[in-house]
């Protein structure tokens, strides 16, 4: 109960904080962000964009391990978990590219510029798309659960290249690409240390509210398992 | 749309707006299959 008052007001403060607090040349109290030249106010998307690209990441990671999980033990919950958490990083993932793009159009001045940020995200959403599809078409809850698992455990190979290798070394739009001057963790950038408080603290809110929502998901899914079998049994 | 682009700071509201939708879509979702578990189990709802 505590931590879900605490989420609460986190979530809350991140809000408030990320959008309203004032950006200034030259920061002095522990509410002023610093001025980015060119980006201004457009700065403050790191609060909110950032976080669902990192929710994404963690919810693959999610769908990996239980997927790994499933295939040693067999344990058709373990399956439910993997599905709960590969639905929220879907969500995430396309939160993440939607997010980007309309700041991008006023920020980059267009919708989509092929960045290699926005171009591995592409390919997420469709590596991801693809398990989507992969699951739907198998009828044995078994047969499915395992070449889902094997499908999610191949494609969490990919993720570490696509977020956070290949986007560095290319260069590109995002903060951290390799022609950027201030090179280096995409946190670094320019941010003072107000900001990069408000940042993580947005990290850390987020990251609990996955894994309350990745909680229901996953709980509604086996009770449904559970249900249908009982029914089963007595039909 | 000029006026978006003078004034930053709406643009990363309608971008927590976003965010917020996702959230309330998976919500709905989550919704739909509990409403659906307890048509099984009898309970009028």
């Amino acid at each position: 109960m505590i931590w879900k008052i605490f989420l609460f007001l986190l979530l809350c403060f991140v809000s408030v904080a990320g959008i309203s607090f004032p950006i200034v040349d030259n920061p002095q109290a522990w509410y002023e962000f610093p001025f980015i030249k060119g980006l201004e106010e457009n700065a403050k998307i790191i609060f909110f964009h950032v976080p669902t690209a990192w929710l994404t990441v963690i919810a693959f990671f999610m769908t990996a391990i239980y997927s790994f999980k499933y295939l040693r033990k067999k344990n058709l919950d373990d399956d439910a978990k993997s599905y709960a958490a590969a639905q929220l990083g879907i969500i995430f993932c396309i939160l993440a590219t939607v997010t980007g793009a309309v700041w991008a159009k006023f920020a980059w001045g267009s919708f989509w510029s092929w960045d290699p940020r926005q171009t591995s995200i592409f390919a997420l959403l469709l590596i991801y798309g693809a398990w989507f599809a992969l699951r739907s078409s198998i009828e044995s809850e078994e047969k499915r659960a395992t070449l889902s698992s094997v499908y999610a455990i191949i494609a969490f190979v990919t993720v570490p290249f696509f977020i956070f290798i290949l986007p560095r070394i290319m260069t590109g739009l995002h903060p951290g690409s390799a022609d950027d001057t201030n090179a280096g963790p995409v946190i670094d950038f320019k941010m003072n240390s107000n900001m990069q408080l408000i940042f993580f603290l947005s990290l850390i809110g987020f990251t609990i509210l996955y894994f309350w929502m990745w909680r229901l998901g996953y709980k509604s899914l086996i009770y449904r398992d559970k249900l249908n079998k009982q029914l089963l049994l007595r039909g | 749309m000029e006026f978006l682009e003078k004034n930053a700071i709406y643009i990363v509201m309608i971008i927590v707006l976003i965010v917020w939708v996702g959230v309330f879509l998976y919500l709905w979702n989550l919704d739909k299959r509990i409403k659906n578990i307890e048509k099984e189990i009898g309970e009028k709802k």
